[in-house]
């Protein structure tokens, strides 16, 4: 993937860019930034099929977002549940297992051969974000030390590096946000320090574990603490291999433009992401 | 014909049916009447327009849907009284009523208002209906406004009593229809019945004009039909069964919730040509499949697709003298065996029927 910043505007930050996802030989898209990728359930837009798509504006609507948490599925309930279909009278508690279990494996969506694969989307640059303002909403209070909870529609899950690691290569996105401890600004000083030293050792966790070549856009976080801020963009400027940043609270973003143009992040971020309170996304 | 109940068929848009092959869809006058109200369709220009389809559209006479879907709807000599959705105040359709609103939506080809009994229903009831649907379609014909530019098609009903069938396709083939349709079948009798009916009703009906047998939609049923002479069908089986997770197959069908679907990296029909079929596998619809609108979308395209390929198949096979041997259309729920019942029971069917034409 490559981002070229191509225009300023004369007295702002604002700035006009070109995205170019060139992961796969045949995939030469290039698309102009800022750019709104289109949020979608499961890799689809909520109504709009593949043959539908093309009607969209090209290739403004080439990028897509998911969240991979959309494809969860349990697996420790599976033979729970089965036993419950089968004997049991209770059939809506046996439908509450059922609903759990309607997912995709990693490893069946690795033997599709990925995302692109799986939803005949192979002209289109996909971009995986953990959460979702509407049906991924991650819960602070279950965080912990070793990964971040989601409230999902199969259920609370807590995702840890690893597991996110092991989604993120089995579905090869282009661009994928890394893992964040999210808090909301009314936290204390210390948890919302905290959720700066998870978040970053995260990032190195998902640094690590990296096997796809999709692009990694480090997820900022800081709550409304400019200095918190600034001290994640900076340790997320440090590492060499991100290519972006991801933002995820827009209630902070003018807090975190500051914090990513100020001389002190030592290295110039290429592209940043910001996914705001309700749902959609944008690039500046 | 799919069913478009509410001027849309149900997760697909027209570009998309126009793509899978759909000559003709079937809009309910009940809904459509409802809301938007037909009224506004007619000052929209009519209900092709207002849904943008190019191609042809036929609506029912809104009496079925009263029947089936209101509890105190009531029918008289004058029409059907029912309490009004809307307001639980009482309103009467009537025959003059059915062809107006029908007139006002613009439809290619209208159905009569018609009484229709449910064919478990035995005794005199049956009677006074088929009467009843005669005095109707009287009505209905004096009723119409756009004769030239819209088929009013009558409706044959008479229960399962092959004698007040024989009275009925009497009386509507006198009043030279564009086209007749084999009503007060879709419900509750056995196979055997209905074939016999079916067999008798297009056996007495004329050769030149459309035969339609109304609310038939297995693939299975569709097919016997067409061999029994029968030319149009609708069903909401398509669209509604995929809503609930099940693909329609040369098999038989296929429920994608089930767990076996969770690795399965096929397609849902390996055999079919369909966009859902080029571009996913079974487990990514296992996924999708009532928990997402996607599902829902995916799988009524297929389906649609699958029941326009059934139909083009019978029309080759019968062009080509291969009906009904063709194997392709004809490997309904997996196996010859059915088909040589099938067989065994044409012939029972047509002859039992006491019609001087049919008499072998």
């Amino acid at each position: 993937m490559k981002f070229a910043v191509k225009a300023w505007s004369k007295n702002g930050r604002a700035r006009v860019g070109s995205l170019h996802l060139g992961s796969c030989p045949h995939l030469s898209i290039e698309i102009e930034t800022p750019a709104l990728l289109l949020t979608t359930r499961k890799g689809l837009p909520v109504f709009i099929s593949p043959d539908l798509l093309p009607s969209l504006p090209s290739p403004d609507s080439h990028l897509l977002q998911f969240s991979p948490l959309h494809f969860i599925t349990v697996h420790g309930l599976s033979e729970y549940a089965e036993f419950f279909m089968l004997y049991s009278s209770e059939s809506s508690f046996a439908m509450g297992f059922a609903r759990s279990m309607e997912g995709l494996s990693t490893k069946t969506i690795s033997n599709i051969g990925g995302l692109h694969q799986m939803l005949g989307l192979q002209e289109y640059g996909l971009a995986a974000v953990p959460r979702d303002s509407i049906v991924c909403l991650p819960e602070h209070e279950s965080s912990n030390k070793m990964g971040t909870s989601f409230e999902t529609p199969s259920g609370r899950h807590l995702i840890k590096p690893v597991e996110y690691m092991e989604m993120i290569s089995s579905m090869k996105p282009n661009l994928y946000a890394t893992l964040a401890d999210e808090v909301p600004a009314w936290v204390s000083e210390k948890r919302n320090k905290a959720s700066v030293d998870r978040t970053v050792r995260w990032l190195d966790d998902c640094l690590k574990l990296s096997t796809t070549g999709g692009a990694v856009f480090g997820s900022i976080v800081g709550g409304s603490s400019v200095e918190e801020s600034q001290r994640c963009a900076q340790e997320v400027a440090r590492r060499n291999d991100t290519f972006g940043v991801a933002w995820n609270r827009f209630t902070t973003f003018f807090n975190h433009a500051q914090s990513i143009s100020s001389p002190n992040t030592g290295r110039a971020i290429k592209s940043q992401y910001c996914c705001d309170e309700f749902g959609s996304s944008t690039s500046t | 014909m799919p069913v478009g109940t509410q001027g849309t068929i149900k997760g697909l848009t027209t570009s998309q049916l126009e793509e899978i092959g759909c000559q003709i869809i079937l809009g309910n006058t009940y809904h459509l009447a409802l809301r938007p109200t037909s009224e506004l369709i007619d000052q929209l220009g009519g209900l092709h327009k207002f849904m943008n389809w190019p191609r042809a559209l036929l609506t029912d006479s809104g009496g079925f849907q009263m029947v089936s879907l209101l509890h105190l709807a009531d029918i008289t000599e004058k029409g059907v009284t029912f309490q009004s959705p809307v307001d639980g105040k009482p309103m009467l359709l009537t025959p003059e009523e059915s062809i107006q609103i029908q007139n006002r939506i613009g439809a290619d080809i209208i159905m009569a208002l018609d009484d229709v009994v449910k064919t478990t229903i035995t005794g005199p009831r049956i009677e006074e209906a088929m009467y009843r649907t005669l005095r109707w379609i009287d009505r209905c014909i004096a009723a119409h406004k756009r004769p030239n530019e819209q088929n009013l098609f009558g409706i044959v009903q008479g229960g399962l009593d092959p004698v007040l069938r024989d009275i009925c396709v009497k009386g509507l083939v006198d009043r030279n229809l564009p086209g007749y349709a084999i009503g007060g079948l879709a419900g509750g009798e056995d196979k055997d019945s209905f074939w016999r009916v079916v067999a008798q009703c297009t056996a007495a009906l004329p050769e030149d004009k459309p035969r339609y047998v109304m609310g038939v939609g297995y693939p299975l049923d569709i097919v016997v039909c067409s061999a029994l002479g029968a030319d149009m069908y609708d069903c909401v089986y398509p669209t509604r069964t995929a809503r609930f997770g099940t693909a329609l197959i040369p098999e038989g069908v296929l429920k994608l919730k089930h767990q076996a679907m969770a690795d399965d990296t096929r397609p849902v029909d390996p055999s079919c040509e369909c966009m859902v079929c080029k571009n996913y596998t079974r487990a990514y619809i296992h996924c999708l499949v009532t928990k997402d609108a996607m599902g829902s979308q995916l799988l009524s395209y297929h389906n649609l697709y699958y029941m326009m390929k059934l139909s083009r198949d019978l029309h080759s096979s019968i062009i080509q003298g291969r009906f009904p041997d063709s194997p392709k259309a004809m490997f309904l729920n997996g196996s010859a065996t059915r088909w040589r019942l099938l067989e065994s029971i044409f012939l029972p069917a047509v002859l039992h029927s006491r019609h001087p034409k049919i008499g072998l």
